[in-house]
């Protein structure tokens, strides 16, 4: 008897938990509005290896998009310039001594960083901001090519001192551009899941 | 039993489906047995559970069980997903300088080639990110062209093999000579030590074929060097060089060309399977049958069940003692219809009439010589192979090039000019080298990519005479079953990481681009010859010079083959240019014909045909000498004629199954001489009945993993060099071993599915034996205002070589899941090839039929997804959402051509690394519990879309080629654009009057067609009852 009583209480707790567990799934994953559902990851702005301010280099001196990922119209993924690009400004550019672009990290100290990982053949492993689920597939070139600016996806990125997703990079956030008849995006599923 | 039990009972007996036996897959389905009956209702009913607690912990699934564990990984466990989706952190590491020619994301494709001992083929193989990802044909290499064989292209594997060894290794012995230990050394020792017993003198090298030209130059300076002598040998090397030579002075061999040939004999030679260049002779052979009103005849006379008796229009069984009969027997039928000379005359008298010895119809075996004689300059004869290799084996050749020779074939269909002379291994050379060893002149032994302690019968002596040698090297990428038997492993690289050249047709040179630094501690061959030529200070200059092989081969071109062949073009020109189209050079077409020196008078036969049973070993198109029998693509391809997957087993005929009682799997020792083998059986329609048929390459001890335990080791049944004839004697041993076929899996119950016609039939309607049907539309239909995607697949051209399956495999992704898996039906290719058994159930004739999703525009499994994860596009694709779908299997259920595979693990979870280095990364792994399919390779056709559009041009018909119609040497797959009107596949939609979709009557609309299969054999189709073909 005492058994049946203890299994009884077990499986009504368990249920009660997955209840409240689920329900609290779902009420972070409200359809719509400016809340953003688990996974989206809207507005995820990781701590980079080098503080390396976007708002400095393209938004005060104006380097093009393209001076550094340059492959993003050649190929689906965007590249992260190679450290030998970064350098053929930075051979000269020390950063001036005491200036703090990003507050906290001293700009002669973070091209140090750089300038050291060039020299002994390493790299620098940058944290992904923007990340798609595996069965998803996006092709910049596709886009790009098409005129889509990058600031369409990415936000106002010369304005980003740290770069934060923008985008909530939701299937329906996809869908929905691809929807309007004067973009004429594709819409079979094989156009992104393969 | 009641009334209504009763009426129930008779009234679905009256509903069962009319069966059409014309076409079987298995003789359960055949004969319609309960077990077949009962296959078919359970056919998507298995559970993970079901079987297993039957196999669980017996004796006889230790391999099944194992298979699954080893194959793809270290372990099966099966990870539950984390509660919820949480961000995982990922790195990005770009490159320190970025490789100029390297676009993240963007494919490279090199030209390189691939030569496993018998075949050469020009490849390109693609590279993502500096890593080697998958292997095709090069379309403009004047050999094989578009066409890969399964093995060159599942050597990619091969690269990324766990098994591989990583650095040198150094085995120490006992006193007996058996291997103690295994220990890694460093190789500046191992040089020191290879060097000190060089200089001692007495040093052979043992090697394969060797078709590159650097290679050669190398081991001749080494040679020189060192006073060595160099020992050629492949345990499938046949007579076919040597007899050349006996019969018109040159070593090559020749040319075949089955594309200008209106009447082909092959007397056991698999020349579409596994002799010769397999893949050239695909392709001359399709050429030759394209024109259907002017197609080659193919006839033979096969004691297995090749590939290419299964592709010939008129297929007689023999046994391999009755080879030389019926060559013989051909020549004295042709005698007075071409001039011969008297002796000729009078030696092939006895042989009158032997077609009724033979056991064949003296009216059918007649016409077949007239056929030869009525296409003179325009018929071959060829005889090759393992299976050929009988005491009569050089007699069998001379009577071959003799026939050829008075039919006026050489230098037409026979080009002795566009050859390959590299083919010189021979079992001559391995008796003498073992000779040698025996008498103790040979103090260092090189042993190069050969592999004697398990291709080599044990009666030869190569083991015994192995311990009179000090010093034994070996280089070789595998500590396989000679390497623990030598003193030092020099471990070489894999092909994909060496440099070099090669000559697969006499002036037909090809490159051999590396695709990937050496990913281990590993040097090739001929780095460690020149290395040691280097440290030992002797032979030529140039052997001594360079610190790597790419410069000793760049330098042997500069200075020598370049003039042959650059044209007067400056070097670096020329060299950019070859390295760009991987090849130079011309194939000869034509030549003169040679005169024949041999002696067909003096033939005798010495085989004695009075045996019950005769031996026939034969290798298979997926194993071939078993050196690849460690890649899980491989083994799992299903074998081209029989379907069986993961074994060899004895074929035996149907009469002498029934003679012994033997059943499918009943274990049989066999006994030739006084080796004994046990063996699982395979009853094969069409084999001779005195033949037992046993594939060699499997039961590899010392391959890997995967290879362990896979079968049993038919080399030891060899004799001498010889392979086929040998007495075998045969026991029931009581036991039975599983062998799991995917031929009884996707029954298509009787449909028109297949079409064949003959010759006949073709003259009089091109669309002859097809059942077209009245259909009508209950559905809308769909719009393709863009493109709509459709393939077409000519059955006449295609000859069952499954390259297509492993390009499939390779390109998608899919799954190996290993023996027991297999047997559940849970096997996970895409496309696979059917072959149906036709006509006289003792001798039956075989047709073979791709099949891969058919993406029909009123696709069944589209209606029943509750999830709609399969879906149609607006370019008629059916697509397979997988992350969307939640594993109902319905579709599979529903799709009448069963081509949909179920996840039913996380197989990609259990790949070994560093083996996911070879999966494609434009397509993604599927996970457990989720449906996949064929996707008309959809990756390729984004891309091909996309590059239209970067060039500002339309899409061309041809710009889009799926991996399977990529790999076909046949061309006979073909994909493309049905809404534009010029494409290939469109005229065949609309025009081919051959063409048919499966099952038309269901109204399926399948974006796929076939094209009617033809027998070339002058007979006329029984027109039946029913309606159905």
């Amino acid at each position: 008897m005492l058994t049946k009583f203890c299994s009884t209480v077990c499986a009504a707790i368990g249920l009660s938990l997955t209840v409240f567990f689920l329900s609290g799934c779902l009420f972070q994953n409200p359809d719509g509005g400016e809340r953003v559902g688990i996974g989206y990851n809207k507005g995820y702005a990781p701590e980079q290896p080098i503080a390396f301010s976007h708002e400095l280099h393209v938004g005060t001196h104006k380097i093009q998009c393209q001076y550094c990922h340059n492959q993003v119209e050649r190929s689906k993924s965007s590249n992260i310039p190679s450290l030998a690009t970064c350098m053929n400004c930075h051979q000269q550019v020390a950063g001036k001594p005491g200036q703090e672009t990003v507050p906290g990290h001293k700009d002669s100290d973070e091209i140090k960083k750089l300038r050291d990982a060039f020299s002994d053949g390493k790299s620098i492993e940058w944290v992904r901001v923007h990340m798609l689920p595996d069965h998803v597939s996006f092709n910049h070139q596709a886009h790009v090519g098409k005129g889509v600016s990058c600031q369409t996806c990415h936000g106002e990125i010369e304005k980003m001192a740290k770069v934060f997703q923008h985008s909530d990079l939701s299937m329906g956030w996809c869908v929905n551009c691809h929807r309007q008849p004067e973009n004429k995006a594709p819409l079979n599923c094989t156009t992104c899941h393969q | 039993m009641s009334n209504t039990e009763n009426k129930i009972q008779s009234d679905n007996e009256n509903r069962k489906i009319e069966r059409d036996s014309t076409y079987w897959r298995s003789f359960e389905e055949l004969n319609n047995t309960p077990e077949f009956q009962k296959s078919l209702q359970t056919e998507f009913m298995s559970s993970p559970l079901r079987e297993e607690s039957k196999d669980e912990g017996s004796e006889t699934d230790g391999v099944a069980r194992r298979d699954f564990l080893k194959l793809m990984g270290a372990s099966i466990a099966l990870t539950s997903a984390a509660g919820c989706i949480r961000r995982p952190v990922q790195k990005i590491v770009p490159y320190n300088k970025q490789p100029e020619e390297v676009t993240v994301g963007v494919s490279n494709w090199y030209t390189s080639s691939y030569f496993d001992g018998q075949e050469g083929l020009g490849l390109l193989v693609k590279s993502r990110e500096g890593r080697p990802v998958h292997i095709s044909g090069n379309p403009k290499f004047p050999l094989n062209g578009n066409g890969a064989s399964v093995k060159a292209q599942a050597s990619l594997l091969g690269l990324y093999e766990p098994n591989r060894l990583q650095k040198p290794f150094r085995n120490l012995f006992n006193e007996k000579r058996t291997n103690k230990e295994t220990v890694g050394v460093s190789w500046e020792e191992l040089d020191t030590k290879v060097v000190e017993s060089l200089q001692k003198g007495g040093v052979a090298i043992l090697s394969g074929n060797i078709s590159s030209p650097s290679t050669k130059a190398v081991i001749g300076d080494f040679k020189a060097g060192f006073n060595a002598d160099h020992y050629v040998w492949e345990p499938l090397a046949d007579d076919v060089v040597e007899a050349q030579a006996s019969s018109y002075g040159e070593a090559v061999m020749p040319g075949f060309r089955y594309d200008k040939a209106q009447m082909i004999v092959s007397i056991d030679a698999d020349f579409l399977g596994t002799w010769g260049p397999t893949m050239t002779n695909n392709k001359r052979f399709a050429d030759g049958r394209r024109n259907i009103d002017k197609m080659s005849r193919l006839v033979s006379f096969d004691s297995t069940y090749s590939l290419t008796g299964a592709n010939a229009d008129i297929r007689f069984r023999i046994k391999p003692s009755q080879q030389f009969d019926v060559v013989m027997g051909l020549i004295s039928e042709i005698v007075g219809k071409v001039s011969v000379s008297d002796a000729v005359k009078t030696a092939v008298a006895p042989y009158n009439g032997i077609a009724d010895k033979l056991g064949i119809s003296a009216e059918a075996f007649k016409k077949v010589a007239a056929d030869l004689v009525k296409n003179q300059g325009e018929s071959i004869v060829v005889a090759g192979g393992i299976q050929t290799k009988t005491k009569d084996s050089m007699a069998l050749q001379v009577a071959v090039n003799y026939l050829n020779s008075i039919l006026g074939n050489d230098g037409k269909t026979v080009v002795a000019g566009a050859g390959n002379k590299n083919l010189t291994a021979s079992f001559a050379q391995i008796k003498n080298l073992i000779a040698k060893m025996n008498a103790g002149d040979v103090k260092t032994l090189i042993i190069y990519r050969s592999n004697p302690f398990y291709s080599l019968s044990a009666d030869l002596g190569f083991a015994e005479a192995l311990k009179k040698v000090p010093t034994v090297v070996y280089s070789n990428d595998k500590m396989d079953e000679t390497a623990v038997n030598a003193h030092y492993v020099a471990t070489d690289n894999h092909a994909l990481e060496t440099w070099g050249d090669s000559e697969f047709a006499t002036g037909v040179y090809g490159i051999h681009q590396p695709l990937i630094r050496t990913m281990y501690d590993t040097r090739s061959f001929q780095l460690s010859l020149m290395t040691w030529a280097y440290m030992a200070k002797v032979g030529p200059k140039r052997i001594q010079e360079f610190e790597t092989y790419y410069d000793y081969v760049r330098n042997l071109w500069k200075t020598e083959m370049a003039a042959k062949v650059a044209g007067g073009k400056d070097f670096e020109s020329f060299w950019n240019g070859f390295l760009q189209e991987g090849f130079v050079g011309e194939l000869a077409t034509t030549g003169s014909a040679r005169t024949f020196k041999g002696d067909v008078s003096s033939l005798k036969k010495s085989q004695s045909s009075d045996a019950t049973f005769e031996l026939a070993l034969y290798p298979t198109v997926n194993i071939g000498d078993g050196t690849l029998a460690n890649i899980g693509w491989l083994q799992e391809l299903p074998d081209v004629v029989t379907k069986i997957v993961w074994d060899n087993y004895a074929c035996v005929s149907i009469k002498t199954a029934e003679a012994n009682k033997l059943r499918e799997g009943d274990v049989i020792e066999l006994t030739v001489g006084g080796n004994k083998l046990s063996l699982p059986t395979h009853i094969q329609p069409g084999l001779h009945d005195q033949v037992v048929a046993v594939a060699v390459g499997y039961g590899r001890t010392h391959a890997g993993d995967v290879a362990k335990g896979i079968g049993q080791n038919a080399f030891t049944l060899a004799q001498g060099g010889l392979y086929a004839g040998l007495p075998v004697e045969f026991k029931k041993t009581g036991q039975k071993i599983e062998l799991v076929t995917t031929q009884g899996h996707d029954s298509m119950e009787g449909r028109q599915i297949v079409v064949t016609a003959t010759n006949k039939d073709i003259q009089k309607s091109k669309d002859a034996n097809i059942h077209r049907h009245h259909t009508w539309n209950i559905w809308s239909g769909h719009q393709y205002n863009g493109h709509k995607w459709g393939m077409a697949i000519d059955l006449n051209t295609c000859t069952g070589c499954s390259a297509c399956m492993t390009a499939c495999q390779s390109e998608n992704n899919t799954a190996v899941v290993g023996k027991k898996y297999v047997m559940q039906g849970r096997e996970m290719h895409w496309i696979r090839i059917d072959r149906y058994y036709t006509g006289d159930v003792e001798n039956a004739s075989a047709v073979f039929q791709p099949l891969m999703c058919q993406h029909c525009d009123n696709a069944p499994c589209e209606t029943v997804c509750p999830v709609v994860a399969t879906v149609h596009s607006s370019e008629g694709l059916n697509e397979q959402i997988y992350n969307r779908c939640v594993g109902t299997r319905y579709c599979s259920n529903n799709c009448p051509y069963k081509v949909r595979r179920f996840n039913w693990f996380n197989y990609a979870k259990l790949i070994e690394k560093p083996m996911h280095m070879a999966l494609n990364p434009e397509v993604l792994v599927r996970a457990r519990g989720v449906m996949e399919k064929c996707t008309f390779c959809v990756q390729r056709i984004k891309e091909g879309k996309n590059k239209a559009k970067i060039e500002e041009r339309p899409l061309k018909d041809g710009d889009i080629k799926t991996a399977c119609e990529a790999a076909c040497p046949t061309q006979t797959i073909v994909f493309g654009d049905l809404n534009d009107e010029n494409s290939r596949v469109a005229k065949v939609f609309k025009a081919e009057p051959r063409a048919y979709e499966l099952l038309e009557e269901w109204y399926a609309k399948p974006s796929v067609r076939y094209q009617t299969k033809i027998k070339n054999n002058d007979q006329v189709t029984p027109k039946k009852g029913g309606g159905h073909a």
